[in-house]
């Protein structure tokens, strides 16, 4: 019918936030343990300490396999997975039966790389389910205010993790400018303040990000 | 014929801050044949935009829903009427009596109100008409059942009133429902009110000889003119003089005040 | 045994079933869980002419049921003329004093019925049971038929049977042709309900938006939908798949937190559709079933085309004593209970357990029927590469806007277990497609 719900508008929100922390943190897991293979002192702490989260694994290998797989655990890329699953599944009248099906989708590869002797090439089909949903949601989404809520989640999440990551200027410095663009036609009512901010902040000298994450994360 | 002045009161305080509440009042009381309503006047606070309406037992609904913060909700009804007593409401169609002869709700009787009602079996027998077997229900309620405040609430049902053996007038009401449509005789609750000061008062119909009779067991009398009705229903569930639900507050102290008095004739100069 | 290039397509068919989720909720030690429901792979096949037969008798019965609805919440005619006796009416639980005088939207009680059928091993078709309230199931053989095209295109080349995707079509004009104007939508309880997928896919396959009784308000005796911006839209229509009893807490039970308060009074003066219509519990309920082929009759003055499964009330004392003496041979069933609670088999009692039943069953006949053990057709269903029989029944939908339309399908819902009856979806087993064939 063309309008949305409160709580559905929230939904799309997060959805787009959560699938985002998928993607991304699996990026980067997969990168880690590529170095994990070599090293001899573990770094995973490092790892953790990049993107804000608490350290409870103790070993590399409880890390490799909790993290990414423990369901109990809250900062874990399934738990994170399944909440995205847990907006998706209301919404599929909004995002249609074959965008939540990349979502379940990911949840198979995931159990799959879970107990598989080699999980990369598994979580590899994860990110390609993401990548297919978002290619999906772009698609064939007609509802214009749909998408918008949904990128809209997904780069305030992409901005505050590539903050805390501490990533170079020009890839904040794009992020910024994307989800100015977004949030501009998205219709939300938004904090102009908190754009006009962040541009400020991404071409400081000394970059502050836990400025940028703070205007991220209080932007709407 | 009695004219009778009618002023009702009813404040519900909240213990915090509602957001939200949804209320249902069936406070307007009943015009018939029996009983015309003069005209009245009404006001809830907090002030909104009220709905109206009549429910499937014929009362008259005010309703509505409030949206905003508040800390407490009142309603005040005054009015008058005037009773005929020599008028009885009667049905248009047999099939408004079939809902009020079956077990229902709050009214449901259990074993112990059904060995009751086999002891009395036999004087009931001997009666030679329902009105006769409602008016001997009443009686042998009124003198089995003692009258006293906050032992029973609003969901007491028939059978648990019984067994505890006291309760208020809507725990006689339902008894002596539970007692007649036992017996084959059609009978209803009525929620009202009585002539004096006090609160809302409760009493039962029973349906004989086309007539809808009422009987008043709190008091162990048949109603004649010092009593206003307002609703009907299957129980005291179904007439609820006012019913709400509110998202937050936490507890609640209801207040009421009703008064009803004759109205004596004014004298015009 | 069965020349179908779909069966060597099952697994394939099973992962697309997996893939968009066509699962059910169900609650195992107070934990949530979403499980696939079980497709096999192996079709219920139903002759052209057979169906026709089947549909003829199924527009009858929901036709007869519609008009009995509407009597009993205004004349009472059947009651006054002796045919149904009022205790069955007025003591049961699904009726609701509270529709009484309330006339839907153009008359119509059920827009969505559910008819539950099993054939017995001499093919003659026999109804189950009505379900004229929530009745839940289309949405699956729906989808199986789509990804079963996708898996096995050949099988639908050399096949020649209905589409049964029409269903949101037919739904859809169900729900517009009551629509008093505004919106049409369909309110779910939320996603912790067993039929939440269907719920979610009619939505998307109707384009009627989804919606939770939070989402919905009454504001001057009409419905709206509140939007994200705080805009209200008007609902002219709502298919609700929750129960009367949740349906209003202002109306009914007042500790529902899944309704919309005061929507019955909206109801009441014909500003929603809602769909079904309230109070349908005294249509479906199962000693009114008894009385189903005697109001087609007494309606439609037309001899009944269905068979019920024989049924005795042990109400009448002609029938207590044939159900006393048949005990063994019998089939008991509590009025009061659904989804395959409340069923006994008469020879699967032990003695104590029997006189305990017959003291009850004395005491509140009212509370029981009695039906003839019917000798089920089994169906095939895949086990690896066997075929195993097993019992199978048939819920065929019949949605109502002008006339009466039977969907030309069903769902087909087997038990897994050998030796059941019960083929309740929540009592385990799975569910079949129903093919009705074109020619």
């Amino acid at each position: 019918m063309g309008v949305i719900s409160v709580d559905n508008a929230d939904r799309l929100y997060w959805l787009g936030r959560y699938t985002e922390r998928v993607y991304t943190t699996l990026r980067l897991y997969s990168k880690s343990f590529d170095i994990m293979i070599d090293e001899i002192t573990d770094t995973y702490q490092a790892f953790c300490e990049m993107i804000d989260i608490p350290d409870i694994y103790g070993s590399k290998d409880k890390f490799r396999r909790n993290y990414p797989f423990d369901e109990a655990n809250p900062d874990s890329i399934i738990s994170n997975l399944l909440r995205a699953y847990d907006n998706a599944v209301e919404l599929r009248e909004e995002i249609g039966s074959e965008a939540l099906s990349y979502v379940q989708l990911a949840i198979y590869s995931m159990n799959k790389a879970k107990i598989s002797k080699a999980p990369l090439i598994e979580m590899q089909r994860a990110m390609d389910n993401i990548l297919a949903f978002w290619g999906i949601a772009d698609d064939s989404i007609d509802s214009r205010e749909v998408r918008n809520m949904i990128k809209t989640g997904k780069r305030i999440e992409r901005l505050d993790l590539y903050a805390r990551l501490n990533m170079d200027r020009k890839d904040l410095v794009r992020e910024v400018n994307r989800l100015a663009y977004r949030i501009t036609v998205s219709g939300l009512s938004y904090k102009k303040e908190n754009i006009k901010m962040l541009k400020e902040l991404v071409e400081a000298p000394q970059i502050d990000y836990y400025k940028i994450v703070e205007m991220a994360e209080t932007v709407l | 014929m009695k004219q009778l002045h009618f002023d009702y009161y009813m404040q519900i305080t909240y213990a915090g801050c509602v957001s939200e509440c949804h209320y249902t009042l069936k406070c307007i009381p009943a015009d018939n044949i029996r009983q015309r309503l003069l005209g009245f006047s009404m006001e809830i606070l907090p002030k909104n935009k009220w709905m109206e309406g009549v429910d499937s037992f014929g009362n008259a609904m005010v309703y509505g829903s409030i949206e905003k913060e508040q800390r407490d909700f009142s309603f005040h009804i005054q009015g008058d009427v005037e009773i005929d007593i020599r008028e009885y409401e009667t049905v248009k169609d047999d099939g408004e009596i079939f809902v009020y002869q079956y077990p229902y709700g709050l009214s449901t009787p259990g074993e112990e109100l059904e060995r009751f009602y086999q002891s009395l079996l036999g004087e009931l027998n001997a009666k030679p008409d329902d009105y006769e077997k409602g008016v001997f229900l009443m009686h042998i309620l009124y003198g089995n059942f003692i009258y006293e405040k906050e032992v029973t609430d609003v969901n007491t049902t028939a059978e648990e009133a019984w067994k505890l053996g006291k309760g208020v007038c809507q725990d006689y009401a339902h008894i002596l429902i539970a007692l007649c449509r036992r017996a084959g005789i059609p009978a209803r609750y009525v929620s009202g009110m009585l002539i004096g000061e006090g609160y809302s008062h409760a009493w039962v119909e029973i349906y004989c000889d086309n007539h809808w009779f009422a009987l008043d067991p709190t008091n162990n009398l048949i109603v004649e003119d010092s009593h206003i009705k307002i609703g009907v229903g299957r129980d005291a569930f179904d007439c609820q003089i006012n019913r709400g639900i509110v998202m937050g507050g936490g507890s609640q102290t209801q207040n009421i005040r009703v008064c009803v008095e004759e109205k004596t004739e004014e004298i015009k100069t | 045994m069965y020349d179908l290039d779909l069966l060597e397509h099952t697994d394939t068919v099973n992962e697309l079933l997996a893939r968009y989720g066509v699962k059910f909720g169900i609650y195992k030690n107070n934990e949530f869980k979403e499980q696939l429901f079980p497709f096999d792979a192996i079709p219920r096949k139903i002759e052209k002419k057979e169906f026709d037969y089947l549909e003829k008798g199924l527009k009858q019965r929901v036709a007869a049921l519609n008009l009995f609805l509407k009597d009993i919440y205004s004349k009472k005619e059947i009651v006054k003329d002796g045919i149904v006796p009022k205790d069955f009416i007025f003591a049961s639980s699904g009726y609701m004093a509270e529709c009484e005088g309330v006339t839907p939207i153009k008359g119509i009680y059920s827009h969505i019925s559910g008819i539950d059928l099993v054939q017995g091993r001499d093919k003659q078709w026999y109804v189950l049971e009505d379900n004229l309230r929530v009745p839940s199931g289309a949405s699956y053989p729906m989808i199986a038929r789509e990804l079963c095209r996708r898996s096995s295109p050949a099988t639908f080349e050399t096949n020649k049977l209905e589409d049964n995707r029409n269903y949101p079509k037919l739904l859809r004009q169900a729900m517009d042709y009551v629509n008093v104007g505004g919106h049409t939508v369909i309110l779910t309880p939320g996603r912790y309900n067993a039929a939440y997928f269907e719920h979610s896919y009619l939505s998307e396959k109707t384009g009627a938006h989804l919606v939770t009784g939070a989402e919905l308000k009454v504001e001057d005796d009409k419905l709206y939908y509140v939007s994200y911006d705080g805009k209200l839209e008007r609902v002219g229509a709502l298919y609700r798949r929750i129960s009367d009893e949740y349906l209003d807490p202002m109306n009914f039970n007042p500790q529902s937190v899944i309704g919309i308060p005061h929507i019955f009074d909206v109801f009441r003066k014909g500003n929603v559709a809602l769909i079904n219509a309230p109070g349908n519990g005294i249509g479906d309920d199962k000693g009114i079933y008894y009385f189903v082929p005697k109001m087609i009759r007494y309606y439609l003055n037309e001899e009944p085309v269905l068979n019920n499964a024989p049924t005795y009330l042990p109400f009448y004392e002609e029938d207590m004593k044939y159900v006393l003496e048949h005990f063994d041979n019998l089939v008991l069933k509590d009025v009061a209970e659904a989804g395959g609670y409340g069923v006994v088999f008469g020879n699967s009692m032990t003695k104590e357990e029997k006189e305990k039943f017959i003291t009850l069953l004395k005491k509140e006949p009212r509370r029981f029927i009695a039906q003839e053990v019917i000798d089920f057709m089994d169906i095939d269903i895949l086990e690896g590469n066997e075929t195993l029989p097993r019992k199978a029944d048939l819920r065929a939908f019949v949605l109502m806007a002008e006339e009466p339309v039977v969907w030309k399908s069903g769902l087909t819902r087997f038990s897994r277990n050998p030796d059941s009856f019960i083929v309740n979806s929540s009592q385990g087993g799975g569910f079949k497609d129903t093919w009705v064939l074109s020619q």
